[in-house]
């Protein structure tokens, strides 16, 4: 699941690298603003075949958090 | 579907230092993935440059129009709701009888000074996508039944189109096409909209961004097809049936091969080229052009191959005929295995099978040949092309074994027309479809074309070319700019069809006498197909050219042949 998400992570972000973006949060990446958010949102459904509940995006402010959101509707 | 992630890896592939393409989008809601899928396609299409978005205030269509400055393209995106709110779902403006009146007067006024803001863009090419979304609930019929509040908007919008698409250099999205491509129940993401602004669901997103692309940056159209007979162009196998056998029509129950007919005339009309590849005994296709109700004469097409030989050798001597590349020509065969022949022998030649029992595909195909071919304008030039070429051919037969070429020449009762900075459509066109006279293969949008004349001492030439063989119409075009008699030359077409009669050395001679020029400077680039480029000018520089180059007008006049051609000025 790592890489597939460090995949989403990098073309919405794809001016950092990857040990960058595992750690990636919203306060460390300046460009994952409101509409990187939902870009991420979008192509992290895209990728996975999900579709994630908008009220928890706000929650979704580091690349842990999305990982284990993603975790936690696949389980 | 492209996907939104590969849609946002072209995007990011294309940053780089390389010449910027820059699109105002003009939209009403929040634009999100619609912008990244209209760059991707646009980026796909346009190799070579750097697609920028510029976007305004969403929620002010008028208003982002009104501040639009410097732009190569102009795209204008609406939805019912960026009209008037109360026809979304993110408004609570009210919906019912009480509001239906102020809405479709509200709708009227915002598409008023939407309008009265294109007119004030600059002018360069714009995309319009009107409504692809429905109305909202907000009326009191059921929603089988078209209220007349409903049919009062549709007529507003549709009056709006027709408007902007008379336009100069204003294109519509096809609805019905759209309709095709991205089914209505398939495109309205509520929860996106609710969350974000954004209406369309990501598929939507594709078709609408891919549509928009299309209409700034179309594919250039295919010039020629080469079809076959029996069995495509007609039902039935006229070596063995007979020429009075063969049908195309319902009541013989081949109307679809008459629908074919029919398509290829409307494409002769227009300019393409039809030629004809078929293995079958010369003598009885030369009868069965004889019938008076086949709707694709033999007026309409050129050449006829109706022989033994091996497909490909048919089509290699029909391209040759033509002096075109395989990769602008289509070829049409009801059988697979002539159709893998002749895509073995020229695979840049887009292959299409003839499927005589499907009507369901044959309408596919009928489309998608139209698509191939389909072009915004048809002019007066485009009717010639086809007796144009078949002249062509018949003075390079007499050119090439001349006794006396020089002799030849002097008799061909040659006329070329010139016009210096006419204004002329057909000029770009031609510059942009030119693969083998063309000065360095540029292809220029528009807003490129203009803004190049618009510098100073900026000039263009048209010239028209005729001879005893007949008109050629518009041939050839020179554009560039002069100072202090040093003429620097970045555009120089010339048509495949005028080859071989020294127009391109008069052009030249004109240049020189019109300007005084001391120098003649050219933008040259090499190209995979511009050898015939390279060519005319390798006598002169006493080498292949591999870059820009001047050359000395003094040296290119003494070597200069002799030139039979009278020259008229247009416009003094």
């Amino acid at each position: 699941m790592d890489e597939r998400l460090l995949k989403c992570f990098r073309v919405v972000f794809p001016n950092h690298g990857d040990a960058e973006l595992v750690q990636a949060t919203t306060e460390t990446l300046a460009a994952w603003d409101s509409v990187a958010a939902i870009t991420l949102v979008n192509v992290v459904e895209e990728e996975f075949g999900v579709q994630m509940d908008y009220e928890v995006v706000p929650e979704l402010t580091s690349f842990e958090a999305v990982r284990s959101y993603l975790s936690s509707i696949h389980a | 579907m492209v996907k939104l992630s590969e849609a946002l890896q072209t995007v990011n592939q294309a940053r780089g230092n390389v010449q910027p393409f820059t699109v105002a989008l003009a939209c009403g809601f929040t634009p999100l993935h619609l912008q990244t899928y209209l760059v991707a396609h646009l980026q796909g299409w346009l190799p070579g440059r750097r697609v920028e978005l510029q976007t305004g205030l969403f929620g002010d269509l008028a208003g982002t129009l009104e501040h639009i400055s410097e732009s190569d393209a102009i795209t204008l995106v609406m939805e019912w709701q960026d009209l008037d709110p109360r026809l979304g779902f993110r408004s609570l403006g009210g919906w019912g009888p009480s509001e239906t009146d102020d809405i479709v007067a509200n709708v009227q006024n915002s598409l008023a000074r939407i309008r009265s803001a294109v007119d004030r863009v600059p002018a360069v090419p714009m995309a319009v996508a009107t409504p692809t979304l429905g109305l909202a609930p907000a009326f009191h019929t059921p929603s089988w039944e078209a209220s007349q509040a409903e049919l009062d908007l549709t007529r507003a919008m549709a009056c709006f189109a027709v408007g902007l698409g008379s336009r100069p250099s204003t294109f519509v999205i096809n609805s019905q096409r759209l309709l095709e491509r991205s089914p209505a129940s398939q495109r309205f993401d509520l929860r996106s909209e609710l969350s974000s602004g954004f209406p369309y669901t990501l598929g939507h997103a594709d078709v609408v961004g891919e549509s928009l692309a299309r209409l700034i940056a179309p594919p250039g159209p295919k010039k020629g097809l080469i079809t076959d007979l029996d069995d495509t162009l007609w039902r039935g196998i006229v070596g063995e049936e007979g020429p009075e056998a063969v049908s195309w029509d319902l009541a013989s129950h081949s109307q679809l091969h008459g629908l074919y007919q029919q398509l290829l005339r409307a494409l002769a009309g227009q300019g393409a080229l039809i030629g004809v590849a078929s293995k079958n005994d010369p003598e009885v296709v030369e009868r069965a052009f004889t019938r008076a109700d086949l709707l694709l004469g033999k007026d309409h097409i050129f050449p006829i191959e109706a022989h033994w030989d091996a497909k490909s050798k048919s089509v290699a001597r029909i391209l040759q005929t033509w002096n075109i590349g395989a990769d602008s020509v289509v070829f049409v065969d009801d059988s697979l295995l002539e159709l893998a022949e002749v895509k073995a022998a020229f695979p840049e030649i887009e292959t299409i099978q003839f499927p005589k029992d499907d009507p369901a595909a044959m309408e596919r195909v009928l489309r998608k040949i139209r698509d191939l071919f389909g072009k915004r304008s048809v002019t007066g030039e485009d009717a010639l092309r086809l007796d144009s070429i078949r002249r062509s051919a018949e003075f390079r037969l007499e050119a090439a074994s001349p006794a006396d070429p020089e002799s030849f020449l002097a008799n061909t009762g040659a006329k070329m027309v010139v016009e210096f900075n006419a204004p002329d459509s057909r000029m770009l066109e031609l510059v942009n479809k030119t693969n083998q006279f063309n000065l360095n293969g540029c292809r220029k949008t528009e807003a490129e074309w203009q803004k190049e004349l618009d510098e100073p001492g900026a000039f263009s030439i048209a010239v028209s070319y005729e001879d005893k063989y007949g008109p050629l119409g518009k041939i050839a075009v020179i554009q560039g700019a002069h100072h202090d008699r040093v003429v620097e030359v970045s555009t120089w077409v010339m048509s495949c069809r005028a080859f071989s009669r020294r127009i391109e050395h008069r052009c030249l001679e004109i240049l020189i006498d019109r300007f005084g020029a001391r120098e003649l400077r050219f933008q040259f680039a090499p190209t995979p197909k511009n050898d015939p480029v390279s060519a005319f000018f390798r006598p002169y520089l006493n080498a292949k050219p591999e870059g820009p180059f001047s050359l000395d007008p003094e040296r290119f006049l003494a070597v200069l042949p002799r030139l039979y051609h009278q020259v008229e000025y247009a416009n003094g």
